[in-house]
């Protein structure tokens, strides 16, 4: 059987990234050991690359929490909610969230990518107009084809530049949705969301914030920069993912609007996705209760964030943003990223290779995430695996 | 703006980017096929018109732009919407 001309390209990639003997992306963890921790080619590696934040995926409340659903409840749903009904526990996972929020309702999504593609394609069709920022996550785009709205990116982080925008629709720009994301993934730098909803609000549109990166990690509460920034009332639509600091998988957006529920009804990617399994929302409503009151997870994790942050720095590596649980190391060009990444898995240390047209520009990262599980020995050990490197700093 | 002067601001706009690939752009120059941008170099092209004619321009509509001609009109569309 011949192969799909179309993957041409891409099979080119993956070809040269043969011939260099490095494979970044099938990476395969043979056993995993803790939160932190794997076997990878039979070598015990620090795991600096999970959005694994709580480090709560081995809890031992979520784990008893997730067996006894798999006892009670069997081990999956084999349906979608509207055609084959939802479990009682689904609707209490949803009044979780809300009430962690302190919004009106909830709605949850089987993945995190599935959360915006089912939000934004449901909120916004041919005729309306998204206005996303230009470093949006690949959920957020797809969610706007899906949806098939008109869309516009306005310059990363930059409020101005949407307000612009904004003043050329017109009458248009109190109808629209502008979407933005509490925390950019690949270099962690966080939105200036007070200045945002300033934007919002001069207008009369819509805002919906991606918290998947910062759900967990920022604000006393955990509820993220919607929290830090004091604005969790002014924002529309919240998203959010359970496959990061909740760690498991799924997602969710809450919200006040009156009528959110009538998304469930308009959202292909909720309609037609078998649901959530009793076990994964079992253990998630426990790890949601856990965050809730994990002020000392956050604070662990914030001064992992800082030791590597400032371990980095100080040896001479050019950084993505400011001291937070993504630390990105900015490195030269693709093959140096390359050959950088495959040292650092060499000597026991997995981070996230990060290559255009994945990362803003044409910048090539390292992507560390930390993890309140990381012992501060590990955060050293990481830094030391960085230090070892004689290829040139960015 | 007739589509003659949009075509020769766009082709000013666009030869930084091509980085002399083509040694005459013109009307019906293909901007992936003959001038080889990729997805980052579309999206600096976008965001240079956009600057360029004061317009913002759906990434939706970019689907069926081929030529730079292709890419002159839809600036039309928008600069007219606009207006």
């Amino acid at each position: 059987m011949n192969a799909n001309p179309r993957l041409e390209a891409v099979r080119a990639v993956q070809q040269e990234l043969a011939t260099l003997g490095i494979d970044p992306f099938g990476v395969q963890i043979d056993r995993i050991l803790s939160p932190v921790e794997g076997l990878i080619d039979g070598r015990h590696t620090i795991l600096a690359g999970t959005n694994n934040y709580l480090g709560m995926t081995f809890n031992p409340d979520c784990i008893a929490a997730a067996r006894n659903a798999l006892e009670t409840a069997g081990t999956g749903t084999t349906g979608s909610r509207m055609a084959n009904g939802s479990y009682a526990s689904h609707r209490e996972l949803e009044h979780d969230l809300a009430r962690f929020y302190g919004k009106r309702d909830a709605i949850v999504f089987s993945t995190g990518y599935q959360a915006n593609l089912g939000m934004i394609s449901a909120l916004a069709g041919p005729g309306d107009t998204v206005l996303i920022d230009a470093d949006s996550h690949a959920s957020i785009y797809d969610g706007c084809r899906l949806g098939g709205a008109n869309t516009i990116r306005f310059r990363h982080n930059d409020p101005a530049d949407l307000a612009k925008r904004m003043r050329r629709l017109g009458a248009e720009a109190a109808n629209a949705l502008i979407v933005v994301e509490g925390v950019y993934s690949m270099l962690g730098d966080r939105a200036p969301l007070s200045e945002f909803v300033r934007v919002k609000q001069e207008f009369g549109a819509a805002l919906l914030v991606d918290e998947a990166h910062s759900m967990g990690v920022l604000g006393d509460k955990g509820q993220g920069v919607v929290e830090e920034t004091g604005v969790l009332a002014d924002v529309e639509y919240v998203v959010g993912t359970f496959s990061k600091s909740l760690g498991n998988t799924g997602g969710f957006c809450v919200s006040d609007v009156e009528d959110l529920d009538v998304v469930r009804y308009a959202s292909r990617p909720y309609v037609f996705t078998a649901s959530l399994a009793p076990a994964t929302i079992a253990a998630t409503r426990q790890a949601l209760r856990t965050l809730e009151s994990a002020v000392d997870l956050r604070q662990r994790l914030r001064e992992n964030a800082e030791r590597l942050h400032s371990g980095l720095a100080a040896l001479g590596f050019t950084l993505g943003a400011p001291v937070n649980a993504v630390v990105a190391v900015l490195v030269g060009d693709k093959l140096e990223a390359l050959r950088f990444w495959d040292h650092l898995l060499k000597h026991g240390v997995y981070v996230n290779l990060m290559v255009p047209p994945a990362t803003p520009g044409d910048v090539s990262l390292l992507r560390c995430s930390v993890s309140a599980a990381h012992t501060p020995a590990q955060i050293d050990a990481i830094c030391a695996a960085f230090a070892s490197w004689n290829g040139a700093r960015a | 703006m007739n589509h003659h002067d949009v075509v020769a601001q766009l082709i000013e706009l666009v030869t930084p980017i091509a980085e002399g690939r083509v040694e005459l752009i013109d009307e019906n120059t293909g901007l992936t096929s003959e001038l080889a941008l990729d997805s980052l170099k579309v999206m600096d092209l976008v965001v240079a018109v956009e600057d360029q004619f004061d317009i913002s321009v759906p990434i939706n509509a970019l689907a069926e732009i081929r030529t730079v001609g292709d890419f002159a009109s839809l600036i039309q569309k928008c600069v007219g919407e606009n207006a």
